[in-house]
């Protein structure tokens, strides 16, 4: 960015806030005005009055602003604004008279010497379309005319092009106050399409284009359908039969129908299912991706409180406050503090990183993940687009860009302690008599071990005087002894050379064992028959990675990773030896690196039966590798016996206050994000390169939804916590068209499998557009007047007839609108990936419905440095939960869920796909849960009815609410009389109709 | 400008994707695959190319009529399989392609103009020589290095790109970043990307399939070879010579008589349900795929039996060797060559896996004692990737398969001070391409004297996938798919087909 000022300033109603910027001490104020229940500068300040302009001037004016300067804002600018391409900006005057790499591009008043009319009439610009003869003529008079220009820069964004959006495009303008069609229009045989503000709405779209819609749903269909789409799970055969019951009955099926509706809304399992969908929007997942991708176990908390949201129908207004400032809400109040674990929930990369360069650039990146996941789940904006550069197709600014990131600068991932200021009062209570000890206790250690210390240095030289032999080596230590007869030979380490208090984690590359005589051989070699054995560090994706095996492999570049102090070595056979060597770095690459971490401290030990052993060496007479090797030899000659007594009190003493310490509960801790003051100032970052600090940036408003949203522009210095409650605020704000837009749209999508905006997180330039835009508005003023509660909403939808009309194909209304986009049926749909394992489990009778706690997995962790996911091969009663409660690592798809489309959480999905894949008939007729499941569901089936016949009705009554008819028996019983109800029950467990709901 | 080539008129598609397209109308074409799907049985092709409306009818407005998903091409290709090897951990290409001479020649001196300089895991030491000489190969005389004894008789067939660079040091980031263009997660990987260009060549076996090495996942795992956000039947099936597909065999419970009175039953049901619901395109996908997931269960063991293989070959690429890593890692070679051989279009082949947290170890990743830690790769790497390029090239395969070997990034000309290993390089290295396409004895770009940074043709992964793409018929900039506010390519808003290494130059 050249000149980020040119962005904005021309614009009419100025983008960036109305006011001044904040001094310091205002800060207060922000609050004051926060607090306000929604208080945003909506008007315009009146233009300064303009001196009077001669009438030519004005005239010039006026035919620039109505013909040239939408002429170059969507012909030119997009290549020759803030790009510069080939060095030209026609933004202002100045740029433009300066010309571009290629010469002069505008000579006022002669346009056979401009660069501009040269190409534009040669045809070459615009490169992708030229310009039609009028717009030629409008560009070659204006530069006859003397080329003129408004004092303020051009603002690419004013108006929307063929190539981009501006600050008119569609969903950027205030909300609509639309009425839904008069119900006269409607035909009297679709009467009852005319109550319904919705059906208005559908009906009338459907008209223009000859279409009519499906007449309604059979009962059973709907009430399946109604399960499914407000729980996530079937009706169980007994509540079909009631349900469709009523709902056949004309005498009450409306009112039936509506209590149906409201049970399944006040059923926890609504929230368990619509939070769900809520979580593909926010990219939940518990790892942190990346490298590392490390299990996180305290993020379900925050489900929970997702979960529970959604049942206590939370205003979605107070829930968008939580997510991005629940800390500054509500700072004693777990239950709210949670929300902000909304920022923290994505992937980020926590590897480390000493290049101070990387680094940077790694951090942005993670707060590039918050801004974009904000702008996208709230604002259907992809604010993430500005960061490099202008976006190139919405009219979002790089300003708007690090605005956002000055907003979150704060933000780290991590936990934190949650708990009300009493708990905190509390334990602390309890754990200060207990630290207090524990401080007196260490105190008096300390003292005891330095005046052995002391005494110790006194009498040094007589006990290192011992110390005839040299240190023992990394690179190769001998051992020579005389020569003996032994099968077995032991290493035990006292302690690593890294550290005289350890006496593991260090490595042997090598370890030989010699014969005596003349013509000796190494007899611990694998590959001879030797074996070794001893603890070894595990990689359980890899078994055999740091085996004793490979401390006598022969090969010193693979080595041992000791788990344990000792590495034994059993000989094929009695061997008369007189000598060992081994080593931890045998090139001596490492050098004194802990890579190489040796023994510091050792006794060889032989023995002929493994169970008698003789130490024939050890390294008490060399020299000690380290300083604090020798002080701890020195230490142990001279302690008294009183005195370790002493010591081993104290230490006794100390482990038992740790114990008492460890015994009280600690808070909860939960992965909700810290925050940190936002060191600022913060910096557009040019090309979005850390290391290009551009201009200077404050909090604020998008410029493209300030004039209808409101604004605001935060201090400099404002404090971290203001930031975030500021957007937020702003996000909710009444006037803030986006919000209810974006939500509404979220809802229509989830009922209707796609939405009338049909990219629910992107309402810019690249998304579709709206089918009913008009319907749209007016459902996003229904968000507002049933205050932001969605499940009034979810009640004036799925009462529409739109909604509970037939899913039935008809060839001449596909023939008009292949994907019932205008809803002249109910788009049938294959059931989500979490629906389809909840259902099976249902239908077997094993569906475990506690709600809520530490989630469940379908995977082994492994970690080694970093972590690995593998699917387990068989699953247990522990996770016959509803699928929600899968602890969602990322890139660890598994089985069923990821077959069937589950998200890798890596990003939001607004939009799960559905795909159909060989993979995912492996899956489900292969994996042993389909097994157990049929197994289960037999089971069920022969204690619910005897005859193999009722077995059979009664399992299509589960798996399909329906009867068999007369063929499908005849296949099932003779299925089951040949091959038992198993069988049976796996094929519906893998049919179509259990996985498709219409 | 360009009309649609049928890459492979045999193709057909082994799965369905019946997913509802991301944005605006499908209206035409779809409803076509509705109408031939209810008169004409199962309309596969079309169902199956649905995933991609946007995309394609984009593309169908203003470039003529390429369809994804049906074997066909911008224009015509030169390559139809791609095999990726990949070394992950940063293999150093200073220590195997890109020879030194001022390492040894200033070795113990400090980096000029950059000394002490911090990089991943701190602060560097002075210049460090590679351990073993390099060694010249084939007519061209390439120097690589003399660890790799038996990749050298291959120098004249492949293109070195020695100017490569990555936007990361870090291993996991590095890894996607060169599997996807992206170094965060949730994009596609490149396999993935072909898989949706061109569909299936073989309805038996997956399109892309990942095989990772023994010791473990790369570094950000399954990641690598993810669908991202295209649909999740281009994901990369991981299968190796050690783990078949994961749920393909029918479980021991179950006779072979009670399975095929099943799949009856099933068909059955299904078949009613699916004539209950006419222009519900999904239903006979989905009956469908149950027929392809049963051949894929005769086809998958078929290929992953290598003792169908003649002694010979097992020798050739080291499948008994005595140490075992060399020996597992020369079987998924062999299984590779059997992969592509019966027409899966992308194989992605590791060797060495993860960080091990205890370096050099588990993978390339020689931060501290880089010579020994070598000396256990080299080998196990050498003889098996060499016999793998000299099988394909004795059976023609070479003549339609690109080759490409890749790591994240390279390591540093210096010491990481206080050891004898180095650090993580992004900013120059080395990967190669060989095969179909590709001009072989070719050296193109190169770092500086020190192999501290790409300084001549200065090549980023995007353009060496405009490459691949370029070999494999498309056209990288029109590879497209909608996700979250842009049409997303593999090449990201990047990339320049490097023209240099191509065996044909005409068509660029």
């Amino acid at each position: 960015m050249d000149d980020p000022q040119a962005a904005t300033a021309s614009h009419k109603n100025p983008p960036y806030a109305v006011g001044p910027t904040l001094s310091s001490s205002a800060w207060v104020a922000i609050w004051l005005f926060l607090g306000l229940p929604v208080a945003w500068s909506q008007t315009t300040p009146a233009e300064p009055p303009q001196p009077e302009k001669p009438p030519q001037e004005v005239r010039e004016a006026e035919f620039f602003r109505t013909r040239v300067e939408p002429l170059l804002v969507r012909r030119c600018l997009q290549c020759h604004g803030s790009e510069h391409k080939g060095g030209l900006d026609l933004r202002t005057r100045a740029s433009a008279l300066k010309g571009g790499e290629s010469g002069d591009a505008i000579v006022p008043g002669k346009p056979d010497a401009s660069l501009v009319w040269e190409y534009v009439s040669d045809g070459e610009m615009p490169p992708k379309q030229p310009l039609s003869k009028e717009e030629a003529d409008v560009l070659r008079t204006w530069i006859e005319r003397g080329a003129f220009f408004p004092d303020k820069p051009l603002d690419p964004f004013s108006a929307t092009t063929d190539e981009r959006a501006g600050y008119d495009w569609w969903s950027l303008r205030p909300l609509a106050s639309a009425k839904p069609p008069a119900p006269d229009a409607i035909p009297d045989e679709w009467s009852h399409w005319r109550a319904h503000p919705i059906d208005r709405f559908i009906f009338a779209k459907l008209q223009e284009k000859g279409l009519l819609p499906n007449p309604p749903a059979s009962p059973r269909l709907l009430v399946r359908r109604l399960y499914y789409d407000l729980t996530g799970l079937p009706p169980s055969p007994e509540e079909l039969r009631r349900w469709t019951k009523r709902l056949a009955d004309p005498s009450e099926s409306e009112t039936a129908y509506r209590e149906l509706v409201d049970r399944l809304l006040a059923s926890p399992r609504y929230g368990e299912h619509w939070g769900r969908h809520w979580l593909d929007v926010i990219r939940f997942g518990e790892s942190t991706g990346f490298e590392r991708n490390v299990i996180i176990d305290n993020l379900w908390p925050f489900r929970d409180y997702v979960i529970r949201s959604f049942n206590e129908d939370k205003p979605f207004r107070q829930l968008v406050l939580e997510h991005l400032a629940g800390d500054v809400l509500a700072p004693d109040d777990p239950q709210t503090a949670v929300g902000t674990a909304f920022l923290v929930c994505g992937p980020y990369d926590n590897v480390g990183n000493q290049d101070p360069v990387q680094r940077a650039q790694i951090r942005a990146n993670t707060i590039d993940e918050i801004i974009r996941t904000t702008g996208e789940a709230f604002l259907g904006l992809t604010i993430g687009c500005g960061r490099c550069h202008n976006h190139k197709f919405d009219p979002i600014t790089q300003q708007d860009y690090y605005s956002w990131y000055a907003t979150f600068a704060g933000v780290q991932h991590g936990n934190r302690e949650m708990a009300t200021a009493e708990q905190r009062r509390e334990r602390q209570a309890k754990l200060r008599p207990l630290q207090e000890k524990q401080q007196h206790l260490s105190k008096e250690k300390a003292a005891l071990v330095q005046a052995i210390t002391a005494r110790a240095e006194k009498s040094a030289a007589n006990v290192e005087a011992t110390w005839t032999r040299p240190a023992p080596d990394r690179r190769q230590t001998i051992e020579s002894f005389a020569p003996r007869p032994a099968r077995f030979v032991r290493l035990i380490c006292e302690a690593t050379d890294t550290n005289p208090s350890a006496r593991t984690g260090f490595r042997i590359d090598e370890f030989e064992v010699w014969t005596s005589g003349p013509d000796p051989r190494n007899v611990a070699l694998a590959r001879s028959g030797a074996k070794a054995e001893g603890a070894s560090r595990i990689a359980r994706d890899f078994a055999d990675a740091y085996a004793a095996r490979l401390a006598i492999d022969g090969d010193i570049t693979t080595a041992w990773l000791a788990a344990g102090p000792i590495l034994t070595i059993t000989l094929p056979e009695v061997e008369t030896i007189d000598r060992v060597i081994f080593s931890s770095d045998r090139t001596g690459a490492a050098g004194s690196h802990p890579v190489a971490t040796f023994v510091g401290e050792y006794r060889i030990e032989v023995s002929l039966d493994g169970q008698d052993w003789t130490e024939v060496a050890s390294s008490r007479d060399r020299k000690p590798v380290r300083e604090a090797h020798r002080r701890r030899r020195l230490f142990e000659a001279t302690i008294t016996p009183e005195e370790r007594q002493r010591l081993g009190q104290l230490d006794h003493e100390l482990a038992e206050v740790a114990s008492q310490i460890a015994a009280i509960p600690p808070l909860p801790s939960w992965w909700v994000g810290r925050f940190q003051e936002a060191k600022g100032p913060f910096h557009v970052f040019l090309g979005g390169s850390p290391q290009r600090p551009g201009e200077e940036v404050v909090p604020h408003s998008l410029a493209a939804l300030s004039p209808t949203a409101g604004s605001y522009r935060l201090a400099k210095d404002a404090p971290e916590s203001a930031r975030r409650l500021a957007l937020a605020k702003w996000i909710v704000a009444e006037t803030n068209p986006l919000t209810p837009r974006v939500l509404a749209n979220r809802l229509w999508h989830y009922h209707f499998g796609r939405g009338i905006v049909e990219t629910p997180s992107d309402f810019g330039f690249m998304g579709s557009r709206p089918s009913h835009p008009l319907l749209l508005d007016w459902l996003a003023r229904q968000v507002h007047s049933h205050g932001w509660r969605l499940k009034p909403l979810h009640r004036l939808i799925v009462t529409s007839q739109t909604y509970r009309q037939a899913s039935s194909f008809r060839s001449d209304a596909a023939r008009v609108d292949a994907d019932s986009r205008l809803l002249w049926r109910f788009p049938p749909r294959r059931l989500a990936a979490e629906e389809i394992r909840d259902t099976i489990l249902a239908v077997a009778g094993k569906l475990d419905l506690r709600m809520g706690g530490p989630g469940f997995r379908l995977y082994r962790y492994l970690q080694d440095n970093v972590a690995t996911y593998e699917p387990l091969d068989e699953v247990g009663p522990e996770t016959y939960r509803r699928a929600v409660y899968h602890q969602n690592a990322r890139a660890a798809p598994v089985d069923l869920l990821a077959d069937f489309d589950i998200p890798d959480c890596a990003f939001a999905t607004p939009r799960r796909s559905s795909t159909t894949t060989p993979l995912q008939a492996l899956t489900m007729m292969n994996h042993r849960f389909t097994l157990d499941m049929a197994e289960a569901l037999s089971q069920r089936l022969a204690k619910e009815a005897s005859e193999l016949d009722d077995q059979i009705r009664q399992g299509f009554l589960l798996c399909y609410g329906r009867t068999p008819d007369k063929s499908e028996l005849e296949a099932c019983r003779q299925l089951a009389k040949k091959h038992g109800l198993r069988a049976v029950c796996r094929v519906w467990l893998n049919s179509n109709e259990l996985v498709f709901v219409e | 400008m360009v009309s649609p080539i049928v890459n492979d008129p045999a193709m057909k598609p082994n799965e369905m994707h019946t997913g509802k397209p991301d944005v605006t109308d499908i209206t035409r074409r779809s409803f076509l695959a509705h109408m031939q799907t209810a008169l004409a049985g199962v309309g596969l092709l079309d169902l199956w190319s649905r995933e991609s409306a946007k995309a394609s009818e984009k593309q169908e407005e203003t470039r003529g009529a390429w369809r994804p998903g049906r074997g066909e091409t911008h224009f015509a290709p030169k390559a139809k399989r791609v095999l990726q090897i990949f070394c992950p951990g940063g293999a150093s290409h200073l220590d195997l392609w890109d020879e030194k001479p001022s390492l040894t020649k200033y070795a113990g001196k400090p980096l000029p103009g950059e000394e002490n300089f911090v990089s991943f895991q701190g602060k560097n030491g002075t210049l460090m020589p590679s351990p073993w000489p390099f060694r010249p190969g084939g007519n061209s005389g390439k120097r690589i290095s003399s660890m790799l004894p038996h990749l050298a008789r291959h120098v004249d067939d492949i293109a070195f790109i020695h100017s490569m660079t990555s936007k990361t040091n870090t291993h996991g980031p590095g890894c996607i970043f060169m599997n996807t263009g992206h170094p965060s997660e949730g994009f596609p990987s490149a396999g993935a990307w072909l898989s949706y260009a061109l569909g299936s060549a073989n309805d038996n076996l997956p399109t892309y399939v990942a095989i990772p090495d023994i010791r473990g996942e790369p570094p950000n795992g399954k990641a690598n070879w993810s669908n991202g956000f295209l649909p999740a039947r281009h994901q990369g099936i991981v299968m190796s010579a050690q783990r078949p597909i994961r749920n393909l065999r029918r479980p021991d419970s179950i006779s072979s008589a009670e399975e095929a009175a099943s799949r009856d039953v099933l068909r059955l049901l299904n078949q009613r349900h699916a004539d209950a619901h006419p222009g519900w395109s999904e239903l006979r996908a989905r009956i469908a795929s149950y027929e392809l997931a049963a051949r894929m269960q005769l086809s998958a063991p078929e290929v992953s039996n290598l003792s169908a293989e003649p002694a010979s070959i097992h020798r050739l690429y080291g499948t008994e060797d005595s140490n075992q890593l060399k020996a597992a890692y020369a079987r998924n070679c062999l299984l590779a060559r059997r992969l592509l051989e019966r027409g899966v279009r992308f194989v992605q082949l590791y060797c060495a896996s993860r960080a091990s947290g205890v370096d050099g170890l588990l993978n390339w990743d020689a931060h501290k004692t880089l010579k020994p830690d070598y000396e256990r790769h080299c080998p196990i790497f050498d003889q098996p990737t060499a016999a793998l390029l000299t099988d394909l090239k004795q059976r023609g395969l070479l003549a339609d398969t690109l080759v490409l070997w890749t790591t994240e990034f390279g390591r540093m000309p210096t010491r990481q001070e206080g050891t004898s290993g180095r650090d993580h390089n992004p900013d120059g290295f080395t990967c190669w391409m060989m095969g179909a396409g590709i001009a072989g004895g070719v050296s193109y770009g190169a770092t500086d004297e020190f192999g501290r940074r790409a300084v001549e043709d200065v090549t980023t992964v995007w353009d060496f996938y405009a490459t691949v793409l370029h070999v494999l018929g498309f056209d990288h900039t029109r590879l497209t798919w909608y996700y979250n506010g842009l049409d997303r390519r593999l090449t990201d808003v990047h990339g320049r087909v490097i023209r240099e290494i191509l065996s044909d130059r005409s068509n660029v």
